[in-house]
């Protein structure tokens, strides 16, 4: 519990605004401004504080930054609307990169080109409800599937688990989402088969889970043979040999986020000792 | 009242405040596993929980879906327990919805809900103990839920009470000041522009007053906006700590 006792007539000066480069891995909070790195020097006094000498009075090229997940653009500047840390992408090509806040939720928002899991809802004529876990239920044709043709339909139950990917998501529109990439091949994609266990988990452990050289999936993977789908809604299906082994991993995976590395690995000996 | 002195001459109140003074402010994110956001918060003796759920499906009527914004769908419950004397009806009655309302307008006013159309987001509070201040705690302890939550808000809404007794304004009122019957006002703010999100009073109190009674407890909001800023950066460094960042 963070306690705090009475304080006096003291105010957070909360009116400034920081640049955004300086702020880069700190933890930033709603209501906070953040300078693009172009306008720091235009700011005055209460900037960066490095001002370039402009030898001629050329007007500066603009740079096109890109707002991620929790930032908006309010006038000039970026305004945080979630608590998280900041990062930053530097750009490919041109343009000024991506900024965006790295913050923890349980609540999954559709995002266009996310792999998730689905669950089957209804069938509406040609086209099937799944639960994805977001405001509303996405829509799937049965012509999304590999080897799907009017003759040919996927053999697709209320009650299935699908891994698809969407198409459209957006604020405006009902999402959609597909079991095939742009190719026309399946690509993992599809329904998930029979047996195993679907839990669900936050969304930050699956990002930590998904990025490359994850400790933990080359631990588990040493641990017991097993498949593993994880969906970038927080939904995880994990099927091992027995019911049992497919428990302790479902149990693994929810409890790491409240472990730190050397609980993980003592976890991990124990049962590779069992 | 005869005898019962809410600023003595040396200038203290009767928990031996000082006029511009908080309550002692405990508060802790993150408590319930099954919601997607909650709070718990304890100002003085007041203590109050909060409960978040959302952007989810529209429950009910299909046709109370805004096409524009989400739909932000507040409730109030104080516990039976909450009050010296036993509750008989912990929602439902006047004073909850009354306080629902205010709720759903001042957090209409800090959630970003543009970015959720069609969609609803649910804030449930409930006091457990009720020591005055009660519309501080539960806007405050929402506040917490929300960014627990992860629900995109223009800025933090901070909330206090502020009373004037004796040509002097008290902020952060307790049940005794308040039930004195001076007049009291409650005030939520957004700090960083000083934005007010909500402002209520519902007793006399002469207009060249006002200015005084406001700036105390924009004075006590901005305070409180301090200490929740605590509580939600150790609770987000704890939890990015875990993840291993």
């Amino acid at each position: 519990m963070a306690e705090a006792a009475a304080v006096g007539a003291e105010s957070l000066s909360s009116g400034q605004a920081r640049a955004a480069r300086a702020v880069l891995g700190q933890l930033v909070l709603p209501g906070e401004e953040l300078l693009l790195p172009e306008h720091e020097d235009a700011e005055g006094p209460g900037g960066a504080g490095e001002r370039p000498l402009r030898l001629s009075p050329a007007p500066r090229s603009r740079v096109r930054v890109v707002c991620g997940p929790g930032l908006r653009r309010c006038g000039e500047r970026l305004l945080v609307t979630k608590c998280g840390r900041l990062r930053h992408k530097e750009p490919g090509g041109g343009g000024g990169g991506v900024y965006w806040v790295d913050s923890q939720q349980k609540r999954y928002v559709p995002v266009k080109g996310d792999h998730v899991i689905g669950i089957v809802t209804a069938k509406s004529g040609d086209t099937f409800k799944v639960d994805v876990g977001g405001s509303e239920p996405a829509s799937l044709s049965y012509l999304a599937f590999e080897g799907a043709t009017k003759r040919n339909r996927p053999n697709v139950q209320v009650g299935d688990l699908i891994y698809g990917q969407f198409v459209v998501a957006n604020k405006d529109m009902e999402p959609e989402m597909v079991c095939i990439d742009s190719c026309g091949r399946a690509n993992g994609m599809g329904v998930i088969g029979q047996d195993g266990l679907l839990f669900k988990v936050t969304l930050g452990l699956i990002r930590k889970l998904l990025a490359p050289d994850c400790e933990i999936i080359q631990e588990v993977g040493k641990l017991y043979p097993l498949e593993i789908v994880f969906g970038m809604n927080g939904r995880i299906w994990v099927k091992a040999k027995t019911i049992q082994q497919t428990l302790i991993l479902a149990n693994i995976f929810e409890a790491c986020e409240h472990m730190t590395t050397e609980q993980r690995r003592q976890i991990f000996s124990r049962l590779a000792e069992s | 009242m005869a005898g019962l002195e809410l600023l003595s001459d040396q200038g203290y109140r009767v928990d031996g405040r000082r006029a511009g003074e908080l309550r002692k402010i405990q508060a802790r994110m993150g408590v319930f596993a099954q919601a997607d956001g909650s709070a718990y918060i304890e100002q003085g003796n007041t203590k109050a929980l909060a409960v978040v759920y959302g952007p989810h499906e529209i429950r009910g009527s299909r046709a109370r879906a805004l096409p524009d914004r989400a739909l932000v769908n507040c409730q109030y419950s104080s516990a039976t327990f909450s009050t010296g004397e036993r509750k008989r009806r912990p929602h439902g009655d006047r004073k909850s919805c009354e306080m629902g309302l205010q709720l759903r307008q001042t957090f209409e006013a800090a959630i970003l809900t543009q970015l959720h159309p069609r969609s609803q987001i649910d804030i449930y509070v409930q006091v457990l103990q009720a020591d005055g201040g009660t519309y501080s705690a539960c806007v405050n302890a929402a506040t917490l839920a929300v960014l627990d939550a992860g629900i995109p808000m223009r800025d933090f809404v901070c909330a206090c009470s502020a009373g004037f007794v004796d040509g002097t304004a008290l902020a952060d009122l307790s049940h005794v000041e308040e039930a004195a019957g001076g007049p009291q006002l409650a005030l939520a703010l957004l700090p960083a522009s000083g934005q007010i999100a909500l402002l209520e009073m519902d007793a006399r109190l002469h207009e060249d007053h006002l200015e005084r009674v406001l700036e105390t407890a924009s004075r006590a909001a901005r305070d409180v906006h301090t200490l929740l800023d605590r509580v939600v950066r150790q609770h987000v460094c704890e939890a990015s700590l875990l993840l291993g960042d």
